[in-house]
């Protein structure tokens, strides 16, 4: 996404080419690739464009109407991704099984924190969606998915008995009784 | 192939399984001292010059030969205990000792200088009633044994019996002392209470009775006690009501001829009995004609027999003990007297003239803390300058054997008492000096900001001021040889270490001597000795005040309680120190019935003990106003139990505010059919972390843990193999509730018993099956806790679930108990004293009611054993490896600062300490842990990740500049 041309958006740009080190640095005036433009002319000598001549070819704006249902599409993509997933993700439960070890964990772990993951950059996706005329429907879905994920894991959670959901997890904070009569004695000696 | 690997699988499963001690931790952890019991017989060897051994044999009915320059054992032998066993006497001559064993029932040789056997001979019945040896033409070659009606003499080389004779007249005579001067004769002395002596001569070589003779002496009731042979086989005899010696030669036997001692110049003190000591060098020869008469407590005189005449060649007052010895062909007398409070001289008299050699003084030092002394054995040797010089081993009335050689200088002692241990605490060590100074900062009360301020910068100051004395020392240290180094415990720099590993045993000795040992090294730190101790006395040892209160000292209390009267007295004693605390014990008038330490404690910190006597009426110790109101607050929930066993009655008794009792509930057990042998409560310093078990389906049983519930184990009176039982009774402590009872038919004791927890373990001996078994009962509340808060037992409406299991086990065992921890987060083992010495330690695992008989899904995932009745003796289970504990009577346990570890001490004839880890050592690193290979890889990690960075920081610069 970060283009050449974004880079090079400073004025100043050092110049380490391999064979042309004319100069230090230069400052060069000119608004756009300057940079880009520099390095690729750097080896065959400055050529003077004409002014309002741009390197880039000006956006066609005829094919606007498949673009649109392009970025739909996109979109889409990006909401149900997650659900997309789910098979996937019921396949590798199935094939890592309940018993408790460094790689069922790990998978569980991932299972559970991408969702989660998700759910926290939702904003971040949200814009993504912008440009979408089914934003909300989009959002819904891909919510929708991702808590799915997020269950899927708990589910899997549970089913390898990591959830503290019975009386025997909490066995270890019952303190004592505390006993209410004083006795002793024994044998009479 | 297979099999090669079957095999190989099989070791490996062997050597997973390993966790006894690794060779290079022998003795590191644990220690054993052995001992041999109080001395009632004991011999020097005197064959060689150079020998070292002296010979003992004891009232615990223990043989052992110690080594006479440092003390300790060369061999041991232990018979069997009680009267079977016995040894009834011990003679010695060159390399071979010969011993009666269990009242004349055995007759045994020993080579001394291996401890072997050398023969054993099963001798006729009869009650044993002297033996000696005898000698013909110089050599001694036989020994005769005497019995009530029979006397045989039996060869010395290989036991066979020479000759065996009925003694004649043997219902009306009392046959007591046989006797041999080494001429071919065997004398056998009889009385007849109140007329007459009689005399039989036998012919040493075919047993023919050469003479018989009566000699009247109607004062005359016990040969050994009051008679003596001296000289040319001269009977001499003492008679304390004329206060006359009597003398009778026994070639002639003519008649008694006496001799007053007034007529000597003598005078006996009142209500004394006097005795006679009389010498025989070698049996194949005379006895001297010189011997020591005992005319009171302190007062000995030598005398000589000299042609029917009397010589008093010397008198010894005051004089404590006397005794002779023999080397080469000089004899000499040691005679002990009294030189001042605490020190006793012993010297060295010429035997057949009185008179005083020179320069063989021997101061004694009396322990203050021991007994007087009591006997005097004394090894005399012959110097180069051919003059006499000695060496005694002075015994205590503490049992304590000490070893002096000239001028007083003690080469060793041994503390025989603790032979016979009767009950023992394990104390925490206190704090430092330091450490209890920056303790006592916190403990007083704050008064002001400044002072507070003050008071840490000198505590600081002292613990800098430490430091550097510790650093000094060190480095002072490191430059002497290592050897040199010594690290000895002493009083003065006891002091608790990082996890509380080392305790301060005090151990009651049945003697009344009290012992500090300290647990690390096995040293005695302190002893003291009780002098009033009566003899069947029963003792109980409880610690009122740990360390932890500093300033305030520990204290322990000793209930000291006469059998036969009812009466008791309290000792009350600093653990750390032994020294009597300046406390003074309540006075106790009454008979005591039993006592109780109550959890309350007085403002000194002092647990409050309570004292039962015979009118049910409780008396406080300490009784101080603040103890007797906290008393009357919560006296409504103080409960006791007594339970007497002579009657069969158990019952309940509840405090009243004024410190009367009254009876709540009774529990009678028909003593014609069945008797309580013993009562089992629960350990009050017992700890359980887990209040109930996780089942396969992940739901929790919960224990019923019932503080106040007693294990009462009975036994049948009836002892036919078929009819006789065993029966258990779970009884609440507090309201007599029966909880379960179970009977286990055709089974003997005696019955071991162990309760914790939710479990009682005990064993028997079924007579059914002739085998040992063991059995387990263990407790479960149910699904569900009743009242997760308190325990009240008053207030429990549900009876407890009950499960029982019973296992073979392939041995019997001596005594049992469970291990226990800090929090009690570790799993129990039980550790198991067996009578071949060895100390098993038992998972309890092993014994679970749980144990499936089919296996399913849920008893694998709860890690249940299947049920397999045998339980197993693994030898790696022995916690004592190869270290034997003689007649394991009692296992002491005590929780370290660690949770992993157990301290352990086995007492009995021998002390054996040692720590155990039932759930091995999940809180320590291990021994072998590579400190030098993770430290180095810490390093080299750091500075690799240093050097990294560095060169990351290059890299980012040079690609910026590019």
């Amino acid at each position: 996404m970060a283009s050449p041309g974004g880079q090079g958006g400073g004025a100043l740009s050092t110049r380490g080419g391999s064979g042309a080190r004319r100069m230090k640095w230069a400052l060069e005036l000119s608004v756009g690739n300057t940079r880009s433009r520099g390095d690729r002319q750097g080896g065959q000598g400055d050529v003077v464009y004409p002014i309002g001549y741009s390197e880039k070819p000006v956006p066609d704006t005829s094919i606007q109407e498949t673009d649109k249902n392009l970025v739909e599409k996109r979109c889409w993509d990006v909401a149900l991704g997650p659900l997309k997933q789910i098979p996937m993700n019921l396949f590798i439960m199935y094939m890592s099984g309940n018993t408790i070890s460094i790689f069922p964990i790990m998978m569980v772990c991932m299972m559970a924190w991408r969702p989660i993951q998700a759910l926290m950059s939702m904003s971040a996706t949200f814009k993504l969606l912008e440009s979408s005329s089914q934003q909300w429907l989009q959002g819904l879905v891909y919510l929708i998915g991702n808590l799915l994920g997020a269950a899927l894991a708990i589910y899997k959670c549970q089913s390898m008995g990591l959830l503290p959901t019975h009386s025997s997890d909490w066995l270890a904070f019952i303190e004592p009784p505390q006993r209410m009569e004083i006795m002793g004695g024994g044998m009479v000696l | 192939m297979a099999k090669l690997i079957l095999l190989l699988l099989k070791l490996c499963i062997l050597f997973f399984v390993v966790h006894a001690v690794f060779e290079d931790q022998v003795g590191k952890f644990d220690w054993r001292q052995q001992y041999v019991g109080k001395v009632r017989f004991s011999h020097f060897d005197t064959q060689l010059q150079s020998s070292k051994k002296v010979l003992v044999a004891t009232e615990s009915n223990v043989f052992a030969a110690l080594n006479s320059r440092t003390g300790e054992l060369f061999w041991r032998h232990v018979d069997k205990t009680g009267p079977e066993g016995n040894i009834d006497a011990l003679l010695h001559h060159a390399q071979d000792a010969v011993l009666v064993v269990g009242n004349g029932r055995m007759l045994r040789s020993w080579d001394i200088n291996v401890g072997g056997l050398n023969w054993e001979m099963l001798l006729d019945t009869g009650s044993f009633r002297s033996a000696c040896l005898v000698g013909q033409q110089g050599t001694v070659k036989h020994v005769a044994v005497l019995k009530k009606t029979v006397i045989s003499v039996h060869y010395l080389s290989n036991g066979h019996q020479k000759w065996v004779e009925n003694l004649p007249e043997g219902e009306t005579v009392d046959y007591q002392t046989v006797y041999s001067g080494g001429n071919g004769q065997v004398f056998v002395l009889g009385i007849v209470p109140h007329s007459h002596i009689t005399i039989v001569v036998y012919s040493m070589e075919d047993g023919e009775i050469i003479k018989q003779v009566s000699v009247e002496a109607p004062w005359l009731s016990n040969i050994p006690a009051s008679c003596a042979v001296v000289g040319q086989g001269m009977l001499m005899c003492v008679d304390s009501t004329t206060m006359s010696l009597n003398t009778l030669d026994l070639h002639q036997q003519l008649q008694m001829t006496q001799i007053p001692l007034q007529s000597l110049g003598l005078e006996v003190d009142p209500d004394f009995h006097p005795s006679l000591v009389s010498h025989q060098p070698n049996p194949a020869q005379k006895p001297l004609s010189e011997f020591f008469l005992q005319l009171g407590p302190e007062r000995y005189l030598l005398l000589q027999l000299n042609n029917g005449q009397i010589v008093t060649l010397r008198d010894f007052k005051p004089a404590l003990l006397a005794s002779f010895a023999t080397t080469g062909e000089k004899t000499v007398a040691a005679v002990m007297s009294p030189k001042n409070k605490t020190a006793c001289s012993i010297n060295l008299y010429s035997a057949d003239t009185g008179r005083r050699l020179l320069d063989t003084t021997l101061i004694f030092t009396v322990d203050p803390n021991g007994g007087k002394p009591e006997r005097l054995h004394v090894q005399a040797f012959l110097k180069k300058d051919d003059s006499v010089g000695y060496r005694v081993m002075v015994q205590t009335e503490d049992h304590a054997l000490t070893f002096i050689q000239q001028p007083g200088r003690v080469m060793w002692t041994r503390e025989e008492a603790l032979s016979d241990v009767v009950t023992m605490e394990m104390v925490d060590l206190p704090l430092t000096g330091t450490q209890a100074e920056l303790e006592g900062e916190f403990g007083k009360k704050a008064d002001g900001l400044l002072s507070m301020v003050l008071k840490r910068l000198s505590s600081q100051l002292i613990m800098l001021q430490a430091w550097i004395a510790h650093l000094w020392k060190l480095f002072y240290e490191a430059r002497k040889p290592r050897s040199q180094v010594k690290n000895e415990v002493s009083i003065e720099n006891l002091s608790r270490d990082e996890f509380n590993l080392q305790k301060m045993m005090v151990m009651v000795t049945s003697s009344g001597k009290l012992f500090g040992i300290d647990s690390k090294t096995g040293g005695i730190l302190w002893k003291h000795y009780l002098n009033n101790v009566p003899k069947n006395a029963a003792f109980k040892l409880m610690v009122q005040r740990t360390t932890a209160h500093f300033p305030h000292p520990p204290q322990c209390t000793l209930l000291i309680k006469d059998r036969d009267t009812g009466l008791a007295t309290l000792h009350v004693f600093n653990p750390m120190f032994g020294r009597k605390s300046q406390v003074t014990p309540p006075a106790l008038p009454q008979p005591i019935l039993q006592s109780l330490l109550l959890p309350l404690m007085d403002q000194d910190y002092a647990k409050v003990l309570l004292l039962v006597d015979d009118q049910y009426k409780v008396s406080a110790f300490p009784s101080t106003k603040n103890v007797l109101q906290q008393l009357q607050e919560t006296a409504s929930s103080i409960f006791f139990f007594l339970v007497d066993s002579s009657q069969g009655r158990l019952s309940g008794y509840r405090l009243r505010t004024d410190l009367s009792t009254e009876q709540v509930w009774e529990v009678v057990v028909p003593t014609e059919v069945q008797k309580i042998v013993s009562v089992k409560g629960k350990r009050p310093n017992e700890h359980v972390h887990s209040q109930g078990r996780v089942m396969g389906d992940r739901s929790v049983l919960y224990k019923y843990l019932n503080p106040n519930l007693l294990a009462v184990v009975t036994e049948s009176t009836d002892v036919h193999q078929e009819r006789s039982f065993i029966g258990i009774l779970l009884i609440d402590g507090v309201t007599g509730r029966i909880i379960h009872e179970a009977v286990q038919r055709k089974a003997r004791g005696p019955v071991h018993v162990v309760h914790s927890e939710n479990w009682v373990v005990y064993e028997y001996w079924s007579t059914k099956s002739r085998r040992n078994e063991f059995s387990v009962i263990e407790l479960y509340e149910g699904m569900e806790l009743y009242n997760s808060t308190v325990f009240s037992s008053l207030d429990r409406p549900h009876a407890p679930q009950v499960l029982q299991q019973s296992y073979i086990f392939p041995s019997s065992i001596s005594t049992m108990e469970a291990t226990l921890t800090e929090k009690g987060i570790t799993s129990r083992h039980l550790l198991i004293g067996l009578p071949s010495g060895g100390i098993l330690s038992l998972p309890k695992m092993f014994l679970d009611p749980r144990r499936p008989e089919i296996i399913s899904e849920q008893s694998r995932e709860e890690n249940l054993i299947p049920y397999a009745p045998e339980l197993i003796i693994r030898t790696e289970w022995f916690i004592n490896y190869n270290q034997t504990v003689g007649r394991v009577r009692g296992i002491h346990t005590a929780p370290s600062g660690l949770e992993s570890t157990c301290l352990v001490v086995a007492y009995g004839l021998d002390i054996y300490q040692t720590r155990v880890y039932p759930s091995k050592q999940f809180d320590v690193l291990k021994d072998d842990y590579d400190y030098m290979l993770i430290s180095s890889v810490l390093f080299a990690l750091f500075f690799a990740t240093m050097i990294s960075k560095r060169l990351a920081e290059v890299k980012l610069l040079n690609r910026a500049w590019r």
